[in-house]
């Protein structure tokens, strides 16, 4: 065969090709199904919850039904889920995940009778990561009924790590609430420091460990023991949320031995730190506190007035914010704004801890209802970016599609074309020696996979149907998109009222932190007055 | 007088306490409903949006000439993966950083689908570039190639990375999956 008709066999395949980027009907082929769990798997840890829902369907396996559960649980199918997770518990596989779901879930619906029994199985059935949540669960329901020694009991069977040290943490609580001497909170504190250790997650551990630290710094203080309270808070790493308060209780308790210059250097420390964070503000009225003491009463006075620039200073900045909030809307003006850093990464901690902005955003996100309502917004944020996303999609495919459709008239000629050119290469590849096979070879397989995608388009589920189905999802996306829309809007309300709620708050703590500097400068300055009118007095 | 006081002052005490019991039970009613309506309607858009991508993916992958090339690990606590970058007949085609959550999901048994294409059938070359931290807290930087033959239909190709002891080296497996 010369030359110019294998050119021509090519550009005709090419052109055959080309038309095969219109969709094909056939259905996708069963992937190995240990690809298809993990992939499932993969998706819900990472949150992709439509990838994960895609590979349901037709899923088989030991794992299916809990992957099934937790799919649809995630996704917030709760009630299909919960009957699966029971369905579940009840079979051989995943037993103790399936507890442990059922029982948080009775939990939040206020059922304490059916979450213990779910919680004790779940205990029981494993595995490891469960047992441990559910000990402490069991732990934490015995305390909330009164009952310190049983769940003292469930505690010291807990193998070590987070769920030990928290459960720990709350009965030193529960100790120090019913205890006058915080010997027994103090002992249950210096277990959940012990316990710490074996948690896997280090930036967990060390949050949790400053925490146990400062209580038990405190509590030793408040016992009048301020030389074990500095051996506690000594401890506290100098880069978290939690140092303010530290440097504060720390000079508190030199203040207590007496050393007011060792006190004023940490509450000089502290007051570096944004206002927001507990301790802080409180280290700068502690600075007035200390030269007073220690007898420079100038130096106190300018102290005073320097806390009370440093309060009025906030309450602008929170008057700001306030309005920020009610302008813009809290979650751009408090989480979104947190999120534009044009600061280099080696002063990302530094600016993290220093800006009021942000300390203010993580003193917010402490409370369970913001961190819900934080939560929510932003889980229909992104649900309405997916939804713009698919619909942009969704419209170019039907525009490409609609295109396209002019050439299904063709489909008769195309398929009558392809099967002359596959005989004609199948002829011609008879008559060619073994040397030069190849380019015949690959031209009869791009015509084979040509009349494969032709045989697709000419089904009734070919083309025709993606048109269909395009159309339908393009209604259904709509539709969704406003519901979504509109539900954003009243969580967006909601977060809003908290965040304002909470600015309130601040913008009131701060009131009272300015009246108490002016009631010590008003105290400082009719001493100072008496004393002149003593000395001017014969 | 005294007695009629303090009815009254009880009766206030009483229309505030339900004044307020009311607007507490109304505000964590809005709420919960609130999260009800979302949890409600995240199930149905998330279903959508399933059947979208399935459609998409229809689409622009046809059966005959799709490749699929994922990544799983074999041993789960030997290496941590930093980046990896996919070049299929020399061509870069895609890479990835992981973040601590994408680790976690490949060590809890997840398989990660790295990419997604179109394929001409024949012979093909791809060539997988690991950085990783090995359990020996040595970074290491591995190039596994494979040779490779297209067939007609969708053909899947799994990376499964391992770093077995006592070398802590990472080794790449291929499979393919028609």
């Amino acid at each position: 065969m010369s030359g110019s008709s294998l050119e021509w066999f090519r550009r005709g395949t090419l052109g055959l090709l080309m038309l095969l980027m219109l969709p094909a009907s056939a259905s996708e082929p069963p992937a190995p199904e240990r690809l298809r769990e993990g992939r499932i798997r993969y998706a819900l840890a990472t949150g992709d919850l439509p990838e994960a829902l895609r590979h349901l369907p037709g899923l088989s396996g030991a794992s299916a039904p809990f992957l099934r559960a937790r799919a649809w649980y995630q996704a917030g199918f709760r009630e299909r889920a919960l009957a699966e997770f029971q369905q579940v518990l009840e079979g051989p596989w995943h037993r103790g995940e399936a507890a442990l779901v059922l029982a948080r879930a009775a939990l939040a619906d206020g059922d304490q009778t059916s979450a213990q029994d779910r919680f004790e199985q779940a205990a029981r059935l494993g595995p490891a990561t469960a047992t441990q949540e559910a000990l402490y669960q069991l732990a934490m329901l015995a305390l909330r009924s009164g009952q310190a020694d049983q769940a003292g009991d469930r505690l010291a069977r807990m193998p070590e790590g987070y769920w030990a040290a928290s459960g720990y943490v709350n009965l030193a609580r529960h100790y120090a609430e019913e205890d006058l001497s915080p010997t027994r909170a103090l002992v249950a504190l210096r277990v959940a420091l012990a316990m710490t250790a074996k948690d896997p997650l280090p930036e967990r551990a060390k949050a949790l460990r400053d925490r146990i630290l400062i209580r038990s710094g405190y509590l030793a203080y408040r016992n009048g023991d301020p030389g074990k309270a500095l051996g506690f808070l000594e401890q506290v790493s100098l880069t978290s949320t939690s140092t303010p308060r530290a440097l504060y209780l720390h000079g508190l308790a030199r203040m207590a031995q007496g050393n007011y210059r060792a006190a004023m250097q940490s509450w000089h420390r502290a007051r570096k730190f944004p206002l927001a964070y507990p301790g802080a503000a409180d280290a700068w009225l502690g600075m007035g506190q200390g030269y007073d003491r220690a007898g420079y009463l100038g130096q106190a006075g300018e102290a005073y007035l320097a806390a009370n620039a440093a309060y009025e200073s906030e309450r602008v900045t929170l008057r700001t914010l306030a309005r920020d909030i009610h302008d813009r809307g809290a979650y751009p003006a408090l989480v979104q704004a947190a999120r534009n850093d044009d600061v280099e990464w080696f002063l990302a901690d530094n600016r993290t801890l220093q800006q009021p902005r942000l300390a203010y955003l993580l003193d917010f996100l402490e409370q369970p209802e913001a961190q819900q309502a934080v939560a929510a917004v932003a889980r229909l944020q992104g649900l309405e970016q997916q939804l713009i996303g698919t619909s942009r999609d969704l419209a170019l495919f039907a525009e490409t599609l609609a295109r396209g459709h002019g050439d299904a008239g063709r489909l008769p000629e195309l398929t009558a074309r392809n099967q002359t050119l596959l005989e004609r290469v199948r002829a011609a590849r008879t008559q060619v020696s073994a040397t030069r096979q190849g380019p015949w070879f690959e031209l009869e397989q791009s015509l084979v996979l040509a009349a494969h995608a032709l045989n697709d388009l000419s089904a009734p589920a070919g083309n025709g149907d993606s048109r269909v189905r395009i159309g339908e999802y393009r209604t259904l996306g709509e539709a969704y998109l406003r519901q979504v829309s509109e539900l954003r809007r009243r969580a967006e309300a909601r977060l809003d009222a908290l965040a304002l709620d909470y600015v309130n708050r601040q913008d009131q703590r701060m009131a009272r932190a300015l009246g108490k500097a002016e009631q010590r400068i008003a105290h400082l300055y009719e001493y100072l007055a008496l004393e002149t009118l003593g000395e001017a007095s014969p | 007088m005294y007695g009629l006081h303090s009815t009254t002052r009880c009766r206030r005490g009483a229309w505030w306490f339900a004044w307020a019991a009311a607007t507490l039970i109304s505000h964590t009613g809005v709420a919960a409903s609130l999260d009800d309506d979302i949890e409600s309607l995240s199930a149905q858009v998330n279903e959508h949006l399933a059947s979208v991508r399935s459609l998409e993916r229809q689409l622009l992958y046809p059966t005959h000439t799709r490749l699929s090339v994922f990544l799983s690990l074999a041993e789960r606590e030997t290496l941590d993966l930093d980046a990896i970058e996919l070049f299929l007949d020399d061509q870069p085609v895609a890479s990835h950083l992981y973040r601590n959550r994408e680790r976690s999901a490949l060590e809890a048994g997840g398989v990660q689908e790295l990419y997604i294409g179109n394929l001409a059938t024949g012979q093909h070359r791809l060539k997988a570039v690991i950085t990783a931290r090995a359990a020996d807290k040595s970074f290491v930087r591995r190039e596994a190639v494979r040779s490779f033959i297209k067939p007609p239909g969708a053909l899947v190709v799994e990376l499964t990375v391992a770093a077995p002891a006592p070398d802590y080296q990472p080794r790449v497996t291929f499979t393919e999956w028609k």
